[in-house]
């Protein structure tokens, strides 16, 4: 019989709160994360709101040892870092609890390229100044490389690798055991759970670090979503905009952040008198295979990778009390969400409430499932269901209990954590009362 | 080990002090002409390539990273690196970048 996963602690740094106890009441009091974007001037943008981490509240610096390698990270990887110290804090995880080699780390990461406002300036400017007096679009490459490589400190190139951030969360925490970073966006930080569960359970782990970071604010990533058509366009009302399974939702909301669990073998756990939050219980994962951005109409992948999961804990959909959204707030997650719960549930089966945590802390893309599956932990253990924010009136197509605008005290012991991503793929974790 | 007298008295001492007090977060009265980057300092080699374009700006022109290390063969070959690379060895480049630039 397989050994139970158990999670043991869990870091946060978002647009609501840094650390569990201000994520948690933040989710309890269905506090907005979003406003007016204030990280560069969005003059002129059609999507000028964001979920941002505060920064007066966020020094990177002081979660990393030596102090200088801050300069070495991206955004995102110092929330990483973060989040991960703080699980380990959490976790009550001492040094020599385990043995190096057996700590893993799996981490959703995104940002590739220099994303980071500053380096983008510096190749924004190089291009600029070398494209000055040329009569046509196209780029002179030899003035460009000269420009660029007068501006640009060779260390800021580190910075846009996207596998670098589960370096340097290793490095902070001395983990030697597997290192992985999965990409795949919107769902990066469900499988980076899920995959972690499976190092543990294939014996290549006792303990891993597993969750997402992601920092795309700036003018890259929101104009590129923006043109995508994905964003809400809510800017005279920020806190508003966020509107999951509501009639009037126009879009997603992006947001940035990190959250890190502490995953750990059961026996491994008891060995330490380790306090547990929860059992990782199940994992799914399927791909739509059907276009780059719409889901399946019918969203069969979707329904199987609910299944899929749900097989994996050795549960079945009576059993689940709660689901916390993907739920982007754009017009056809929502509905396709909806259809593919109601065809797992099946006819004359209730679906159970499913909430969107998005509505608070907005589309935390490679960090989403991760900071998802922590606001389904904190609500188990804290005895209620997060709220779905924003919700003026229910979309009746939607036709679920979506735990409208105030959180309901509840107690569940058996949830689901979705995550549905551009491209198709489709995670799922079953997260259990221990 | 005293410090060479040309390195004392060159002007690029403060501001390569200055640099490597940034570059590696010390506190600049902690970096002296004789303080060993690496082993008393904490530098690793991606703070040389911080350092060496932070130099130059001082210097005024561009300088391939491939030329620190030439450098640092032919005046320390032999010698343990992480103790015999110091203040005064990076100011020692500077000025000798810096006289290649005026010619």
């Amino acid at each position: 019989m397989r050994e139970r996963v158990a999670i043991t602690g869990i870091g946060v740094v978002s647009p609501i709160g840094i650390g569990r106890a201000e994520y948690t009441d933040g989710l309890r009091a269905g506090r907005s994360g979003t406003a007016h974007i204030t990280a560069f001037d969005c003059d002129g943008f059609d999507t000028r709101i964001a979920a941002e981490v505060d920064d007066r509240r966020f020094d990177a610096g002081a979660w990393v040892e030596p102090r200088k390698m801050v300069k070495h990270m991206s955004r995102s990887a110092a929330f990483a870092v973060a989040a991960a110290a703080m699980a380990r804090r959490d976790a009550g995880l001492g040094s020599e609890d385990v043995d190096p080699y057996r700590i893993a780390v799996s981490l959703g990461a995104g940002g590739m390229g220099p994303v980071d406002l500053d380096l983008l300036s510096g190749q924004a400017t190089a291009a600029i100044r070398s494209a000055r007096g040329q009569a046509s679009d196209e780029l002179d490459v030899p003035a460009f490389a000269r420009e660029f490589r007068a501006r640009t400190n060779p260390i800021s190139m580190l910075r846009g690798l996207p596998n670098l951030a589960a370096a340097h969360l290793a490095i902070q925490q001395g983990a030697r055991g597997p290192n992985n970073t999965i990409t795949t966006a919107c769902s990066a930080g469900t499988q980076a759970i899920g995959e972690g569960m499976r190092a543990i359970q294939r014996g290549d782990a006792d303990v891993v670090f597993a969750g997402g970071t992601d920092a795309m604010i700036n003018p890259v990533g929101v104009l590129g979503f923006s043109m995508l058509g994905t964003l809400s366009r809510r800017n005279d009302d920020p806190a508003r905009a966020s509107r999951p399974f509501d009639c009037d939702r126009d879009g997603f909301v992006i947001g940035e952040g990190a959250a890190v669990v502490v995953l750990e073998r059961e026996s491994v756990a008891a060995a330490r008198g380790a306090r547990v939050l929860a059992e990782l219980a199940g994992y799914g994962c399927t791909c739509d295979a059907w276009r780059i951005t719409d889901e399946r109409p019918d969203a069969e992948a979707a329904v199987h990778a609910m299944r899929r999961c749900l097989d994996d804990a050795g549960a079945s959909t009576s059993d689940v009390d709660y689901i916390n959204a993907h739920g982007t707030g754009t017009r056809m997650n929502d509905l396709t969400e909806s259809r593919a719960v109601h065809a797992l549930f099946g006819p004359g089966s209730a679906v159970p409430p499913m909430s969107s945590t998005k509505s608070m802390i907005g589309h935390l893309l490679a960090a989403a499932g991760a900071a998802e599956a922590a606001a389904t932990v904190f609500a188990m253990d804290a005895g209620f269901l997060p709220p779905t924010i924003n919700v003026d009136s229910p979309d009746p197509e939607c036709d679920i209990d979506c735990v409208p605008n105030v959180a309901r005290v509840a107690r569940v012991d058996a949830a689901l954590s979705n995550s549905f991503g551009f491209g198709g793929q489709n995670a799922c974790l079953l997260i259990r009362r221990w | 080990m005293s410090p060479d007298p040309q390195v004392v008295a060159s002007e690029l001492l403060d501001p390569v002090r200055g640099i490597i007090s940034e570059v590696l977060l010390v506190p600049r009265d902690m970096v002296s002409a004789e303080s060993s980057l690496m082993d008393e300092l904490g530098a690793e080699s991606i703070d040389f390539l911080d350092m060496i374009f932070r130099i130059e700006d001082i210097v005024g022109r561009r300088i391939p990273v491939s030329r620190w290390y030439e450098f640092v063969e032919e005046r320390l070959h032999g010698a343990n690196l992480a103790q015999a690379i110091t203040t005064a060895v990076m100011v020692e480049f500077a000025e000798r970048e810096r006289a290649l630039a005026s010619r």
